[in-house]
């Protein structure tokens, strides 16, 4: 029995000019067919802008066919007599958790669907509470939806969908605007709902999550290119990416293994699988160099910024005074990529917003440059120029009409001149990818990956000492991802400027970074070379941060007798070690 | 800045004002604010306050929040006072101080008082639905109250959604605004110097983006609720019902015992 059946599904936007005559033609999905049977968990791939969001919308009627049709239980979904029928049985769940929530409680806000409905009250408090329960948030029944973390947000948003009693729930990148440990509960309710015999569809750019479905299926403009198991999909490596997918690290290990004539199975989604297909190989060991002198501080290299004793307190002298950051002491050289990490609430973000002055320190010194910049005779606007700080989704401060004047907003309050402005402006764009018929476009015209660089090169073209960005990366496809880090990773190494990359990604981090500071609990945890932090993963484990799955493999294979060092954080490394002892 | 804003201040409790069906309450207080107009002497006015001070006590809410919340308006009360003080004349009468311009008459010095009871007792009155009564609920009995409207086409419901979807994205959008004043300003804008036009040319790198996020939005909300099956008021239930218990009708009672005693009052005296 199919919950779902999508027969030759064309759907196109149309274009309208002033006069409202259509002048365009937006053919989004072209000719799709897909078929859900009823309890499966289907993960749908695909780079942005593939029509898969599109696609969702037409399982519960927001959105009707231009051709084909969708047969949701047997009903017609442009069917307008039985939309609401529809829209009962298929939920859906989106990605920013703040945009779905529409009570100021949490309970309320399960109840807005039944009370739609016309469901007697005493049978929406049932219904709220199971729900409740299913995802684990009862005892937040009474709080505000902006009192919640980002993955409790997104479980209430399940919860909402799950007191309708659906058959079927379809999340649309519920994840990516989440921190590691929201993913995790998310993946966990996904996964306890699909276990209870509901069938979920989840759209995603995480290969992980993708693994952990029934079936895969890869969408690239407007159709469906792949289908089948996750074994299935992830072996066609070559294809992925020239999709511009990711596969799971484990599995592009095992593929850059084979293309040096090595067998290895393919078809290997976790570190277990690889690991237990690596292990069977006849293996040397490993020779580690001989503990290798640490390489000697270079101590011309001045220090670019220095943390003393920094103390940070929220709202000092009520009953919800907390210490945000407490007595932290680190020194940056000039020109490190420095990658920094810790879980929300760690403290990073506080530290990072002292850096460029926006915060002032309770007590404590930040200098940079040597000076310390709440000197009495400083200027702390200067400083915000010498340190440029780039937050989280950065496409939210785009405001000029065009992006070469939005470039131009951090270099017109420095007062320089118009021609200094101009090659500024032009500079930056080049070091983020943006070619010069874009400038004169309205930035709002952009695609998700270039508003975010065009935003970076807002605060690049300031020529900032430091350049500090908050997650550049998050929420994007594995394409943006990939352009903006490698676009960043460039401009470090033509200009030299001092990069600190924020990030919950230590796979993006530990592709960067020459050191890395881990921030816990508002205290500094360490601030060392890449190499040494990852000789003691156990105890990044223990304050509850992930490690990249290749040196999750690396451990195994260590447990199992096979040794390849304990400084794997990257696929290349692993492939160079493990080239080397196996004995093919 | 932003953050010391707080909206219809409520504090949870489970006082028999904080049980009272939100109806009741508003009705009540609006009886209530009546009461302290209609009396017209010290008697009266006496009688007033004091049932205000008394449900103040059952409320269980601390005085100190009383005082905060006559505390902005205190400049306004001083002004009334005065001038009724000063611009109060008495027919026939001596007034009793007497230097300059100014003259002050016991009509005056009375006039003067009983503003000055008037407005401090209205404003704790006020206060004292909101600080027990949380803004959802409030929200749920003023489109309770105003469901009559419905047959005359007034969009009840309609402002009633509003109204709760204004209260569950007004923490959102200051967190909002708090973001991208910071990265406007780590990109050098200078919002807190220069003239008014400056200041005021310095909000648009702030209001723009937040206008746009805001749509944003608004048109996503928009989706999650018709995914939600949401069509508007017609044939819709609610999760909490609104009930009226003893409670309310002996509150009731005994507001409608005060105002009978005032007006008495008025009468025979």
């Amino acid at each position: 029995m199919n919950i779902i059946e999508v027969k030759g599904l064309e759907f196109e936007y149309k274009a309208y000019d002033d006069n409202g005559e259509v002048c365009g033609v937006n053919k989004v999905l072209r000719g799709l067919d897909l078929t859900v049977p009823r309890g499966q968990f289907l993960a749908v791939l695909g780079h942005n802008g593939c029509g898969k969001s599109t696609l969702a919308k037409h399982f519960n009627g927001i959105l009707t066919a231009s051709a084909g049709s969708v047969i949701v239980d047997g009903m017609d979904a442009s069917d307008e007599e039985r939309v609401f029928d529809i829209r009962q049985k298929v939920g859906m769940v989106f990605q920013n958790p703040d945009n779905q929530l529409v009570a100021t409680v949490v309970e309320e806000d399960v109840a807005f669907a039944l009370e739609n409905l016309g469901v007697p009250p005493d049978e929406i408090r049932k219904r709220v509470d199971v729900a409740l329960r299913i995802v684990d948030m009862y005892e937040y029944r009474e709080h505000s939806p902006h009192q919640l973390s980002g993955g409790q947000k997104q479980r209430i948003a399940i919860a909402g969908i799950l007191a309708m009693k659906p058959d079927c729930i379809v999340l649309d990148e519920p994840t990516s605007m989440l921190d590691p440990k929201g993913r995790a509960e998310v993946m966990e309710t996904i996964k306890l709902l699909n276990s209870q015999g509901v069938t979920m569809i989840l759209i995603t750019h995480y290969m992980d999550e993708a693994v952990q479905a029934d079936r895969v299926v890869v969408m690239d403009e407007g159709k469906i290119i792949m289908d089948g198991t996750p074994k299935e999909i992830f072996v066609r490596v070559d294809e992925l990416k020239a999709h511009s997918l990711d596969v799971p690290q484990v599995t592009d290990l095992m593929y850059g293994l084979r293309q040096n004539g090595i067998d290895v199975p393919l078809d290997v989604l976790n570190e277990t699988e690889c690991a237990n297909a690596l292990l069977k190989l006849p293996h040397g060991a490993y020779e580690k160099p001989g503990a290798a002198p640490a390489a000697p501080e270079n101590d011309e290299i001045p220090y670019v910024a220095e943390v003393k004793k920094l103390t940070y307190k929220y709202s000092v002298g009520t009953p919800f005074e907390a210490t945000a950051v407490d007595n932290v002491s680190v020194s940056i050289k000039k020109g490190q990529f420095v990658g920094v990490i810790g879980h929300t609430g760690s403290g990073k973000s506080t530290l990072i917003q002292h850096l460029n002055g926006l915060l002032r320190p309770t007590s404590g010194e930040i200098l940079i440059n040597g000076r310390n910049i709440w000197a009495k005779d400083g200027d702390i606007r200067k400083v915000r120029f010498m340190a440029g700080l780039v937050f989280q989704y950065s496409e939210y401060q785009l405001f000029e009409d065009t992006v070469y004047k939005d470039i131009a907003f951090g270099p017109k309050n420095m007062g320089l001149t118009e021609a200094e402005i101009d090659t500024r402006v032009r500079e930056a764009a080049a070091a983020m990818g943006l070619s010069d018929e874009l400038l004169e476009r309205s930035p709002f015209d952009l695609s998700g990956g270039q508003k975010r660089r065009a935003a970076l090169a807002g605060v690049i073209a300031m020529k900032p000492e430091i350049l500090i960005l908050d997650e550049p990366a998050a929420g994007l496809d594995p394409k943006g991802r990939d352009t903006v880090l490698e676009e960043i990773s460039e401009f470090h190494r033509q200009s030299g400027t001092t990069i600190l990359l924020v990030s919950h990604s230590m796979e993006d981090i530990v592709r960067y970074a020459e050191k890395i500071l881990v921030m816990n609990h508002g205290r500094l945890f360490c601030y060392e070379d890449t190499d040494v932090v990852f000789s003691h993963t156990r105890e990044l484990t223990q304050i509850g941060l992930g490690i990249p799955q290749i040196s999750r493999l690396s451990h195994l294979l260590k447990e199992g007798g096979f040794d390849i060092g304990d400084d794997i954080y990257t696929i290349e490394r692993a492939k160079e070690r493990l080239l080397k002892t196996i004995n093919a | 800045m932003l953050n010391d804003i707080t909206i219809g201040q409520f504090f949870p409790g489970k006082s028999v004002i904080h049980r009272m069906d939100s109806r009741f309450k508003i009705v009540l207080i609006i009886v209530i604010m009546v009461m302290l107009f209609a009396a017209q002497n010290f008697f009266g006015l006496a009688v007033a306050c004091t049932f205000i001070l008394v449900i103040y006590a059952a409320s269980e809410i601390s005085p100190r929040l009383m005082l905060k919340s006559i505390k902005p308006i205190i400049p306004i009360i001083i002004l009334t006072a005065v001038l009724n003080l000063l611009f109060v004349k008495e027919q026939d009468a001596q007034p009793l101080v007497q230097f300059w311009i100014i003259s002050i008459y016991m009509k005056g010095i009375e006039t003067s008082i009983f503003m000055f009871l008037r407005v401090v007792f209205l404003i704790v009155g006020m206060s004292l639905l909101t600080y027990t009564t949380s803004p959802i609920v409030l929200t749920d009995a003023i489109e309770s109250l105003m469901s009559p409207l419905k047959k005359i086409k007034f969009p009840v419901h309609e402002l009633a959604m509003m109204m709760t979807i204004a209260l569950r994205f007004i923490p959102t959008l200051i967190e909002e605004t708090n973001k991208i004043m910071m990265a406007q300003k780590a990109r050098g804008a200078a919002l807190d110097t220069g003239g008014v036009i400056k200041r005021a040319r310095s909000m648009v790198p702030i209001l723009i983006p937040l206008f746009i996020s805001a749509f944003k939005r608004a048109n996503e909300l928009a989706t999650a609720m018709e995914c939600r099956c949401y069509k508007g008021g017609e044939g819709r239930t609610k999760l909490r019902q609104l009930k009226a218990t003893k409670l309310d009708f002996f509150a009731s009672g005994a507001v409608i015992c005060v105002l009978g005693i005032i007006i008495l009052d008025n009468i025979l005296l």
